[in-house]
């Protein structure tokens, strides 16, 4: 059947190249990954890629204030916020209960970048107990790998009731003890949360200072599988949690297939319809004596384009609406039995696709008509 | 609606050709029941001439106006309105399809203004002896079966002025005497002027005004 229709007007399989492409670049644009996202917007967090040259070189492995600023000014950016971490010594235990401790990094982030934030999230000076936000993961490795130590698993509920210690030492050997609570698990960011006015007191406490230097950053983007923040990112030696953007990696490689496959098609188009115009030429050319006794006879040439033209629409119509259902079909069939009905991809093309279908058409009759009345006012009687 | 000729001559032509002739170089006027015979002969311009007055060919020098609008203005969709409804020709050359039937070929130029019913084709062709070859194409017909379904395709348009150029040059005298009849009851009809251009002097044509071109 597509040789069929190739064969008949070898001009117009483009139609199909130009509408797959349209039609599959669609559901890619579409899809999103869900997980990381919230009130339409996706949260990546990113560092700087630390490498055998930078390595133990604080500036060249972490961000500044200015770099943040600049981040910030990106289009594809709606919101930044540093991930501060402590300078001082942390240590967690959990007191009699379990006989756990441990050394631990602690972080605070801007509240609006937290995806739970409880009421009781804060903390001012003097006050001894410290709630934290923990990342889910966290509770999920304590409950795969806590009963080889002899660990009970624990839920969610039952880790937030479990008082722990913080610890928390500096240069000076200073030392004070709080009671840590955790109030909140967090999928969003793998890491400890302190509120930020505990960290930046224990900070200038501690260590007599702010964090200057910020290794990670948070981003709140309407899209983190945008290719033009992958390539933002990618320039600027920016390294980003690889399962938040994989498909958007993917999706980078589709679009670079999908804009090749595109420029492809017009040149196609472009291709066919100077096929096609040699084919009219022809067309004319044979009917030379006929065209010129017409036009002497009092057939007006306009008429007689118009006429001409309006006879390959049906053709034109018919070529198309083939083309269409193909990719129709095409697009089914993959999507049933190769992509085994994934729901980020649509069964059906899209309504580009139809789109494309009739500019096409457009262009067919409009390029024709004009060929043909050129041809038609220069085979004027002689 | 008048036809002027001012200073007419091919752009091939040497002006001396204007001396000897009573159209090159003159300027001339004709109207509606005028009946114009130009003596032409062979190398004298006459095919130029018809072609001009047709608008087939510009390679002339002077104006030629229908209806005070100079015919170096025209686009070519004016000629197709002039050629439909104001002037009508018979080619020397005949310019038929031959592909086409006899009646195909005048059923052409009837189908494009209609001036008569389709009864009328068949009963011209039965006036002039072609009716039985109605059906046939126009390639296999003999020259003057085909010179006589050009002259009723001719009439089968209005027009104001009807183009002979030689046109019964492949007829013999009686049925070059009918085709004549034809042609003048129908310039009649539309009181049109008849511009016939041939090699002689021809009797059966009842021309108003002669010239030797």
């Amino acid at each position: 059947m597509v040789a069929l229709v190739f064969l008949y007007r070898p001009g117009h399989w483009n139609t199909a190249i130009a509408g797959i492409a349209a039609d599959v670049y669609q559901p890619a644009a579409d899809a999103k990954n869900g997980s990381i996202r919230k009130d339409g917007f996706d949260f990546i967090s990113i560092t700087r890629m630390v490498s055998n040259s930078t390595m133990g070189q604080k500036e060249k492995n972490s961000f500044t204030q200015e770099m943040v600023d600049s981040i910030r000014q990106q289009p594809f950016i709606e919101d930044v916020a540093p991930l501060e971490a402590n300078l001082f010594q942390v240590e967690l235990s959990a007191g009699g209960i379990l006989p756990f401790s441990t050394n631990l990094f602690v972080e605070s982030i801007e509240d609006r970048f937290l995806d739970t934030l409880p009421p009781n999230f804060g903390w001012q000076p003097g006050q001894s107990k410290i709630p934290v936000i923990v990342s889910s993961d966290f509770l999920e490795i304590f409950n795969v790998f806590g009963p080889s130590y002899g660990l009970p698993q624990v839920s969610p509920e039952t880790a937030s009731g479990i008082p722990v210690f913080i610890t928390v030492s500096g240069d000076a050997g200073r030392e004070e003890t709080f009671a840590g609570q955790i109030v909140a698990f967090s999928d969003r960011i793998n890491s400890v949360i302190v509120p930020k006015s505990f960290l930046d007191w224990g900070n200038v406490t501690f260590k007599g200072k702010k964090a200057a230097y910020f290794s990670r950053l948070y981003l709140k983007t309407k899209d983190a599988n945008d290719p033009a923040l992958l390539s933002y990112l990618d320039a600027n030696g920016f390294k980003v949690n690889k399962d938040k953007t994989k498909f958007g990696r993917m999706k980078q490689v589709f679009e670079g297939i999908f804009t090749g496959l595109g420029v492809f098609g017009i040149l196609v188009v472009i291709l066919a319809l100077l096929l096609f115009s040699f084919y009219l030429q022809l067309v004319i050319a044979r009917s030379r004596e006929s065209i010129r006794l017409l036009l002497m006879l009092g057939y007006s040439p306009n008429w007689l384009s118009v006429n001409f033209t309006r006879r390959f629409i049906p053709v034109y119509i018919g070529i198309i609406v083939v083309a269409v259902l193909l990719i129709a079909i095409m697009q089914y069939v993959f999507h049933q039995w190769v992509m085994y009905n994934r729901p980020e991809l649509e069964s059906w093309p899209h309504w580009s696709v139809a789109l494309v279908a009739v500019a096409l058409l457009i262009l067919s009759i409009v390029a024709n008509f004009s060929l043909v009345k050129k041809r038609m006012t220069e085979e004027k009687a002689v | 609606m008048p036809l002027q000729l001012t200073n007419l001559l091919p752009t091939y032509f040497d002006a001396s050709r204007k001396n000897g002739s009573e159209i090159w170089g003159k300027e001339h006027r004709f109207d509606a029941g005028q009946y114009i015979k130009i003596i032409a002969p062979s190398g004298s311009g006459k095919s130029s001439l018809m072609n001009f007055l047709y608008g087939m060919r510009t390679t002339f020098s002077g104006d030629i106006r229908y209806n005070n609008k100079s015919i170096l203005q025209n686009s070519d969709e004016d000629w197709a309105v002039i050629r439909r409804e104001t002037v009508s020709i018979v080619f020397q050359d005949l310019r038929l399809f031959p592909q086409q039937s006899v009646l195909d070929n005048i059923e052409i130029k009837r189908q494009l203004q209609p001036y008569h019913p389709s009864e009328k084709m068949k009963e011209m062709a039965e006036r002039l002896g072609i009716a039985d070859k109605l059906t046939s194409k126009c390639g296999n017909c003999s020259y003057g079966e085909q010179q006589r379904t050009a002259i009723i395709r001719a009439m089968m348009q209005p027009f104001q002025f009807l183009l002979l150029d030689e046109p019964f040059s492949h007829l013999d005298d009686a049925n070059a005497q009918k085709a004549m009849g034809l042609m003048m009851e129908e310039a009649q009809a539309r009181n049109a002027c008849i511009i016939l251009a041939d090699l002689e002097r021809l009797d059966h044509y009842p021309y108003t005004q002669l010239y030797h071109l």
